[in-house]
């Protein structure tokens, strides 16, 4: 439960810096950076947060079905654009990938080691 | 009482669990197939249900809410990672922040022009920006953004989706295949789906592309704000 309690933490002292300095960047990504930091600081991961992000890691991708169910909302821009969607985001992955991938094998041989 | 049963809050929570649970059975029994991760097989379940009951996503919500709220605790949570493989880049953190900025950077770009030039709708175009992060920031950076969080999500899985399937034969025909290079990409372009690809190619692809994924999403949800 320590591990909850850390998270909820660093979120409420994220949303509070992100609405008292109206910041553009989303408070649990405040909130985020703020536990980085205390990580680094500490020099290691407290027990209590390597056993909750074990617990919650796999639940993760159900905690965003909600959200995402919305997209019941958006039939007729889906309907309108949905081809174009598609299209878009298969032909953008192709230059990134190959820009990623370049810059890791540029200069050197084989780096399986 | 279906009716009261359809209006019941935690009906609909419940139904959430249960349809994740089902898409969780379905991608084992497929052989953990990259073109059904769980949460895209209980996102249609869901709808599907809402469809045939007829009813509306605010009152799906009340329900839905309850799992909702655990996003913003699950974002924080991704320091813990993050820490970990500050560790791990140390050796190489030129290579690896070049070929993660400017590989996220460039696919991100392509697609946003696309959008804009092809749709020319703005929402669509915010939201488009947000698709190599991993769904729970790209659902919560795209709100900040003015752009539509669901289909946020959408537009993250399903290049999820393409980019598990698509990376590993292109890199293959361009030989750009090592192991740090696929699992980074991957992780780059791919997210979560990816790395669950990765964790198939091997240990260093795995790591490479959690570690890429995660870089990823903090360095677009710190910067996205300030570019769109």
């Amino acid at each position: 439960m320590t591990g909850l309690l850390v998270l909820l933490f660093f979120l409420i002292a994220g949303n509070l810096l992100q609405s008292s300095f109206a910041l553009p960047i989303p408070g649990s990504i405040i909130g985020m950076l703020l536990l980085l930091v205390f990580l680094m600081i500490r020099g290691r991961t407290p027990e209590s947060l390597s056993q909750i992000s074990k617990t919650l890691s796999p639940l993760l991708p159900l905690f965003i079905i909600p959200v995402s169910v919305g997209i019941v909302t958006q039939k007729e821009l889906l309907a309108e654009n949905g081809i174009a969607l598609l299209v878009i985001m298969a032909v953008s992955i192709v230059p990134g990938a190959i820009v990623c991938a370049a810059i890791m094998k540029i200069g050197r041989k084989n780096s399986a080691e | 009482m279906l009716n009261e049963l359809l209006h019941m809050p935690l009906f609909w929570a419940m139904l959430t669990i249960a349809a994740f649970t089902v898409g969780q059975h379905v991608y084992r029994l497929l052989g953990n197939t990259a073109f059904l991760p769980p949460i895209l097989t209980g996102i249609i379940l869901v709808s599907v249900v809402l469809e045939v009951t007829g009813i509306n996503f605010d009152t799906y919500m009340e329900g839905g809410q309850y799992l909702h709220l655990m996003l913003g605790p699950v974002v924080v949570m991704l320091a813990v990672p993050l820490y970990q493989f500050i560790h791990v880049m140390k050796k190489e953190w030129l290579r690896i922040s070049l070929a993660i900025s400017l590989g996220s950077g460039t696919t991100v770009a392509v697609a946003v022009v696309m959008a804009h030039l092809w749709i020319g709708n703005d929402p669509i175009t915010m939201t488009m920006s947000t698709k190599s992060v991993t769904t729970p920031v790209a659902v919560t950076v795209s709100e900040q953004l003015g752009g539509i969080s669901a289909l946020a999500s959408a537009f993250v899985i399903i290049t999820g989706v393409f980019g598990a399937l698509m990376i590993p034969p292109l890199l293959k025909s361009v030989r750009l295949d090592d192991p740090k290079a696929m699992g980074l990409t991957l992780g780059v372009c791919a997210h979560a789906i990816g790395t669950s690809r990765a964790i198939e190619l091997g240990n260093q692809q795995a790591a490479y592309s959690a570690m890429a994924m995660t870089l990823t999403a903090t360095l677009h949800a710190v910067m996205l704000p300030w570019i769109m």
